[in-house]
C-alpha cells in the first residue's frame, strides 16, 4: 500500500511551497489517478516518488509497504518496486536499448536478491513483451530512445515498466503525445499489469486516457492538495465542468 | 634586448649526458653525426615553453624538472605471463606481438610470424647494420621540434615495420613497450612503420607497465609513418603508463595517392602525455581518420596536438577526439589543420567533446585552420560539458546504482569514438580498458 501523509514539497533553491499538505492512500489492486490543471504539482509529486534531486520535503512522509522510502536514493526505491514512467522519456545516445534494459533488470534483480538474467535469458524475458507492444528488437539494438516517435517513446518506456516488474507503478502523462493507436496499444500494456499485487498511480490532465485505464478511484489536485476524490464518473464531470471551481476554492 | 638564455636544470643535463650516452648509442659514423646535429638543435630550441605557440598549454620547460637517467642497461627480467597481466584486455588479442622492455628489443618475448607479408626489426640492429639507416631517424620537415631533436639524439631501439606491397595481415603487429626499470629513467622509442602500396594492416603500439615498476619516467617515442599508394593503415596507440612520468609521443605520417589511414589513441594514466600527430598528405585522392580518447584524472595532463597538412588536392580528413577529465585534470586539444593554395577540393571536419566531471578539471581547445585554397569543405567544433544529470536519474530511476549509470553515461559518450576502430577485438579490449578506468581499476591490470 502507499500512503502520503500531509506531504509538503518546496523546490530545493526556491522558498515556494508546491505541494501543500498532500494526502492519499493507493492500496495494492487498485489503480487511483490524479487530473489536475497545469501546475498543480502533479508532476511533482511524480518526481518526489521517484526520488529525484532538487525537491526538499519540509514536512510529512510517504510510506510504501509500512516503510518510508523519503530517505532511499532513486535506484533504492526502484528495487523496492517503484516506477515512474517519465512524461518526457530521455534520450541516451550511445547506449544501446538492450543494454540499457538488461543493466536496469539486473541492477534490480541483484537487489532483490535474485540471480542475474545471462544474455539468452534476458532475450527471451525481453521479446514477448516487447512484441506485445509492438516494438522490433532492432528497434532496441538503437540507443534508447534516439531518433523515437513521441509513441515509440511512450510504449519503450511501458516496457521498461513491463520488465522491471514493479509493485508501484506511476504513470506521468502517459498520454500526451500519444494518436489514438499508440494510447491503446500503451493503455493495454497497463492494463495488462494490473493485478493485486501491484498498486498504479496514474497522472493525466485528460480524461482520455481513463477511458482506455478506468481507475477505481480519481483524484482532483489543485495548487498543490487533493481537493476532491470520488470514482471513475468523477473524471467525465471533470471533463465537462473543468477545474475552475477547485481553483477558486483552493484560492 | 639581447638575453643570455639560462637553461634549466633539465636541459643542462639532457644537453650533458648526451656526451656520455651517446657512446653506448647504436649507429654508424653517420647516424652519430645526426645526433650530434640533433642536439645541437636541441641547444638552441630549449625545452618548448607556452611562449612557443605549440606548446601553449603544456608547458614542458617548466613540467621538466630534472632529466632522468638511461635505465640499466641490464634490463629487468620480464617473463611473458608479466607482459600478459600488463597488457590486460590487449593480451586477448591476436597479433604479431613484439615487445621492448624499457625500450630495448626483447626477442625472447616477441613472436613474429615471418610469412613474407610483414618484417619487425629491431632498430637497433638496422642502426648498427645498415647503410641505408639514417633514414629511420630522419625528421627534417620537423627541424623545429625540440622533442623529436632529443628523440633523433637519444633514440636507442624501436621497431622498423614492413609491410609487404599488396599484403593483407590476418592479424595486427602489436608493439608493447614495457616499462619494468624499479629506478626511474628515461628512454627514447624511435619506431618506422612502411605500408608498401595496397597492403592492409593494423599496427598497434601499446605503452604498459610492469607492477614493480618506478612511478616516475620519462619516454620519448617517435613513429614514423610511409603508407604507400592506395594502402590502408590502422594505427592504434594505447598509453597506459599508470604512473608520474611524462610520456612524450610524435606520429609523423606521410600519406601516398589514394591511402587510407585511421589513426586511434587512448591515453589514460599518465601524469604528463604529449601526443603530437602529424599527416602529411603527398598524393591526391588520400584520407584519414584520426580518433581517440583521453581520460585523465588526479592532476594528470594530457594534450593532443595534431597538424594535418593538406599538401595536395582531393583529400579528406576527419578527427574526432572524446575527453573525459576528473578532479584537477587537464585535456589539451589542439588542432591546425592546413590546406595548401593548390589543396582544392579539400574535404575536412574536426571535433573535439569533454566531458567534466569536476570544477577544478580544466579543458583548452585549439582549433586552427589554415585554409589557402578556395574551393575546399572545412569544419571545427569542439565542446565540454557536465553529465547530464536527468539522464543520471533516469538510470537511477530504472535501479542502476548511481556510480554505474555515470560509468555507463561516460562510456556511451566515448563510444562514439571508440566505434572509429574498426578491428572488432581491438575495440572490445579497447572499450575494456575505458571500463575499467572508469570503475578506478587499473585499466590494464597491475596496481594504478
Amino acid at each position: 500500500m502507499l500512503e502520503i501523509k500531509d506531504l509538503h514539497v518546496k523546490l530545493a533553491d526556491e522558498d515556494r511551497e508546491i505541494l501543500k499538505g498532500l494526502d492519499l492512500t493507493i492500496p495494492k489492486g487498485e489503480v487511483h489517478a490524479i487530473m489536475g490543471p497545469n501546475g498543480s504539482g502533479k508532476s511533482t509529486l511524480a518526481y518526489v516518488l521517484a526520488g529525484r534531486e532538487g525537491y526538499e520535503v519540509t514536512a510529512g512522509d510517504i510510506l510504501w509497504d509500512g516503510e518510508s522510502i523519503l530517505a532511499m536514493e532513486p535506484e533504492e526505491r526502484a528495487a523496492k518496486g517503484v516506477f515512474l514512467a517519465f512524461q518526457y522519456p530521455m534520450e541516451i545516445p550511445g547506449v544501446a536499448g538492450l543494454t540499457f534494459l538488461r543493466t536496469a533488470v539486473n541492477a534490480v534483480r541483484k537487489a532483490r536478491g535474485l540471480p542475474e538474467l545471462s544474455t539468452p535469458d534476458f532475450m527471451k524475458f525481453v521479446k514477448g513483451k516487447a512484441e506485445r507492444l509492438n516494438i522490433d528488437i532492432d528497434m532496441l539494438k538503437r540507443p534508447v530512445n534516439v531518433g523515437f516517435s513521441g509513441g515509440e517513446k511512450k510504449r519503450a518506456e511501458i516496457l521498461q515498466m513491463e520488465v522491471l516488474e514493479p509493485t508501484l507503478c506511476v504513470l506521468d502523462e502517459t498520454d500526451s503525445g500519444l494518436d489514438i493507436d499508440a494510447l491503446r496499444i500503451v493503455s493495454d500494456g497497463v492494463n495488462a499489469m494490473r493485478s493485486r499485487d501491484r498498486a498504479m498511480l496514474v497522472i493525466t490532465h485528460y480524461q482520455r486516457l481513463l477511458n482506455h485505464i478506468v481507475p477505481d478511484r480519481v483524484h482532483v489536485m489543485v495548487d498543490g492538495k487533493i481537493r476532491k476524490s470520488g470514482d471513475a464518473s468523477l473524471a467525465h464531470e471533470l471533463e465537462k465542468s473543468g477545474y475552475a471551481e477547485y481553483q477558486a476554492k483552493a484560492a | 634586448m639581447n638575453v643570455a638564455v639560462l637553461k634549466t636544470k633539465a636541459e643542462q643535463a639532457l644537453s650533458e649526458s648526451f656526451a656520455s650516452a651517446a657512446a653506448a648509442l647504436p649507429g654508424s659514423a653517420e647516424i652519430r653525426r645526426l645526433r650530434l646535429d640533433a642536439m645541437s638543435r636541441f641547444g638552441a630550441l630549449g625545452l618548448p615553453t607556452r611562449r612557443v605557440e605549440a606548446w601553449k598549454y603544456t608547458d614542458l620547460r617548466n613540467a621538466l624538472k630534472d632529466a632522468l637517467p638511461a635505465p640499466p642497461t641490464k634490463a629487468p627480467k620480464a617473463r611473458p605471463a608479466d607482459v600478459e597481466a600488463a597488457l590486460g584486455p590487449l593480451a586477448a588479442v591476436e597479433a604479431h606481438r613484439v615487445v621492448f622492455i624499457d625500450g630495448q628489443y626483447a626477442p625472447d618475448l616477441s613472436a613474429l610470424v615471418a610469412d613474407g607479408t610483414v618484417t619487425v626489426a629491431s632498430l637497433a640492429t638496422l642502426l648498427d647494420s645498415d647503410a641505408s639507416a639514417a633514414e629511420l631517424l630522419d625528421a627534417s620537415a620537423h627541424d623545429d621540434d625540440a622533442v623529436l631533436a632529443l628523440n633523433i639524439a637519444y633514440a636507442g631501439d624501436g621497431a622498423v615495420v614492413d609491410i609487404a606491397p599488396l599484403a593483407d595481415l590476418d592479424r595486427p603487429v602489436l608493439l608493447v613497450f614495457v616499462r619494468a626499470a624499479e629506478e626511474p629513467s628515461f628512454a627514447a622509442v624511435r619506431n618506422v612503420v612502411r605500408v608498401g602500396e595496397g597492403a592492409l594492416a593494423t599496427v598497434v603500439e601499446a605503452h604498459v607497465t610492469l607492477p614493480k615498476a618506478a612511478k616516475d619516467f620519462q619516454l620519448n617515442t617517435a613513429t614514423k609513418v610511409i603508407v604507400g599508394k592506395g594502402a590502408k593503415l590502422a594505427h592504434l596507440k594505447c598509453t597506459l603508463e599508470a604512473g608520474g612520468g611524462t610520456h612524450l609521443s610524435n606520429w609523423l605520417t606521410e600519406l601516398g595517392p589514394d591511402a587510407d589511414y585511421r589513426g586511434f589513441q587512448l591515453t589514460a594514466g599518465t601524469l604528463l602525455a604529449r601526443n603530437q600527430i602529424a599527416v602529411t598528405f603527398a598524393g591526391e585522392g588520400a584520407a584519414i581518420d584520426l580518433s581517440g580518447a583521453f581520460l585523465g584524472r588526479g592532476a594528470e595532463h594530457i594534450d593532443t596536438t595534431l597538424v594535418v597538412d593538406h599538401a595536395v588536392p582531393q583529400c579528406t580528413s576527419r578527427e574526432l577526439f572524446k575527453g573525459v577529465l576528473e578532479d584537477r585534470a587537464r585535456g589539451v586539444f589542439q588542432g591546425k589543420v592546413i590546406v595548401r593554395p593548390d589543396a582544392q577540393k579539400t574535404d575536412g571536419k574536426q571535433m573535439a567533446q569533454v566531458l567534466m566531471l569536476s570544477p577544478d578539471c580544466e579543458f583548452d581547445s585549439k582549433p586552427e585552420l589554415e585554409i589557402y585554397a578556395d574551393d575546399v569543405v572545412c569544419g571545427h567544433g569542439s565542446t565540454s560539458a557536465d553529465l547530464d544529470e536527468d539522464l543520471v536519474f533516469y538510470c537511477r530511476s530504472r535501479g542502476i546504482p548511481e556510480p554505474e549509470a555515470r560509468a555507463l553515461l561516460i562510456e556511451s559518450f566515448i563510444g562514439e569514438a571508440l566505434e572509429k576502430v574498426e578491428h572488432d577485438a581491438l575495440r572490445s579490449a579497447l572499450a575494456e580498458l575505458a571500463h575499467n578506468w572508469l570503475r578506478h581499476a587499473a585499466p590494464a591490470g597491475g596496481d594504478a
